[in-house]
């Protein structure tokens, strides 16, 4: 049984990665993540958002550079790493069989896994049936995995475009389960373009466009050195990142100089991170 | 924890395949065990017993495993469920293992014993239907025997499994979508090949030549007569331990390789 109070740390150093060499998805890339946090990586269609999720729980591996998971190289796909993490891919895999069939399937490889804890996810997500799992909806097959990997208590959970048929009330509980399971110990990585979906739920942003590493900072580091707001007059004294037409003017993302507190806006602030990298890199750095 | 072999792990592995997937594994199987029965029967209307035993026992035993072969590392037709397999906590070794393990023991054995029952019922059922009182009684019943497994076809047909059943593991692994289909087109492209380099080759070297079959003969023709050309007993030898232990070995063996280093 493996110690949980361990600071988990993945590492990413000088990472390049492209599924030919010519077209890199991922130059030089370096990352450091560690638990306590529930991180959202950000990109667009194609930025190779699910790709550095495969790269890190050790299905593609890197052309260049290291990868480490707590001290784990998951390229090896040892089963003392691949116990202490969780992908759910946005297309999930649900064999003809029931939940408890599942559970007995499955459960014995993960050790921390607790059969109370997923029956009352189960509940909390609404996913109940006697039937065999692959007679469920996508969205419920879906809700039952989210579960089971929750269940599982490994330290790292890594989501693809998990709300991704999902309906809008089981998104919200998705959410508030997200938030109620997010422990110290642990570790979660969601990838999404459904900016909105991560609303309130995450505590550091990542931001990937053309292979590069926009922006890795915590929604405290974001509130502070920026600005969200919508303003009739666009202001002539402040650098602006992003602006767009609102309904009672124009939506703003400026640089925060006088510290005020806005609410962070996360479509306005990937639209402002990748359509002017270079300044927002020297707000971050500043 | 050791991340090579865990007796517990893989028996929970090994009960994960078989139940995960029980009826395509058990249709397949079945399926196969059918083919086999349909085909003894079919050909023992037409035929004699010996061309029955044999035809059935090829394609069961080789047909079949190479289905169960292609079928066992067959997740990786979708992203999730090959990404699920990929990262299910047991080792490589274990999940190679489970697939020769349910491929070359399992179904070869399963295969063996209903291979034996239904060789059984048919030559008994041809005992049986003999009068002991008719004249050449004796011969007519010693004539049909039970097919055995240390036969020259049955030899061969061992070789065959394990070298294409091997072909098949690797082929699964390379090819995503329809392996069975890709891999076999592939090994006949080569098998053809393989006979044609060797026909031209041959004909370099016999202007008389009527065919000839890689590794292994020639055919020559002297006027009317047909005769043929055997390699020499030393490099037959080596050629049946090439083919018999060294091909299969290798071709396991990439499989675990292809495994291991498998993307998805």
């Amino acid at each position: 049984m493996y110690n949980l109070t361990n600071t988990l740390m993945i590492e990413i150093n000088n990472v390049s990665f492209g599924y030919t060499r010519k077209k890199l998805l991922y130059k030089k890339l370096q990352l450091t993540l560690t638990t306590g946090n529930i991180y959202g990586l950000l990109g667009k269609n194609g930025a190779g958002k699910s790709t550095l999720l495969k790269n890190i729980i050790g299905l593609l591996y890197p052309l260049e550079g290291t990868i480490s998971v707590n001290g784990h190289a998951p390229a090896r796909r040892a089963p003392s790493f691949l116990e202490t993490i969780y992908l759910i891919p946005e297309e999930v895999h649900v064999p003809a069989v029931t939940i408890d069939r599942y559970i007995d399937l499955f459960a014995p490889f993960y050790p921390l896994f607790n059969r109370e804890q997923l029956m009352a996810y189960l509940e909390k997500l609404e996913v109940a049936t006697a039937d065999k799992l692959s007679t469920l909806s996508f969205g419920q097959q879906k809700k039952f995995i989210i579960a089971f990997a929750l269940a599982c208590n490994t330290k790292v959970l890594l989501l693809d475009e998990p709300t991704n048929g999902l309906d809008i009330p089981s998104k919200k509980r998705f959410r508030q389960l997200i938030a109620a399971v997010m422990s110290e110990e642990r570790m979660i990585f969601i990838s999404t373009h459904q900016i909105k979906d991560l609303d309130n739920l995450i505590d550091q942003v990542i931001i990937v466009d053309e292979g590069q590493l926009l922006l890795n900072a915590s929604i405290s580091a974001i509130s502070e050195k920026l600005s969200f707001k919508t303003v009739e007059q666009i202001p002539a004294d402040r650098q602006v990142l992003y602006e767009e037409d609102a309904l009672k003017g124009k939506a703003i993302v400026v640089e925060n100089s006088g510290k005020e507190q806005t609410k962070i806006n996360l479509e306005h602030l990937f639209n402002a991170i990748t359509e002017n990298p270079s300044l927002a890199k020297t707000i971050f750095n500043h | 924890m050791n991340d090579t072999f865990s007796v517990k792990r893989f028996g929970w592995l090994f009960k994960k395949t078989l139940l995960e997937r029980p009826a395509q594994l058990m249709g397949l199987t079945a399926l196969s065990f059918s083919l086999s029965l349909i085909i003894y029967a079919v050909v023992r209307m037409m035929s004699n017993f010996d061309d029955a035993q044999n035809f059935s026992f090829l394609v069961g035993l080789v047909g079949g495993g190479c289905f169960l072969a292609s079928f066992v590392f067959g997740q990786f037709t979708s992203n999730a469920s090959g990404s699920s397999f990929l990262t299910l906590p047991a080792s490589v070794f274990e999940k190679w293992l489970c697939g020769v393990v349910i491929t070359g023991i399992l179904y070869l054995f399963l295969f063996l014993i209903f291979f034996r029952l239904m060789d059984m019922a048919f030559v008994g059922i041809y005992h049986n239907g003999l009068d002991p009182k008719a004249a050449f009684y004796q011969e007519q019943y010693n004539a049909v025997h039970l097919l055995a497994y240390d036969e020259l076809v049955a030899r061969s047909s061992f070789i065959m499994f394990f070298n294409f059943a091997g072909i098949m593991l690797v082929g699964s692994l390379y090819f995503n979508k329809a392996a069975f289909i890709k891999v076999a087109l592939i090994t006949c492209g080569i098998c053809v090949g393989a006979f044609l380099l060797n026909l031209l080759i041959a004909k370099m070297f016999f202007s008389n030549m009527q065919t000839a079959f890689p590794y292994y003969m020639v055919w020559l023709m002297k006027g009317k007569e047909r005769g043929r050309m055997e390699l020499p007993e030393d490099s037959m030898k080596v050629v049946a331990i090439f083919f018999r232990y060294l091909i299969p070995a290798m071709l396991w063996f990439l499989a675990f390789m292809r495994l291991r280093e498998k993307e998805f």
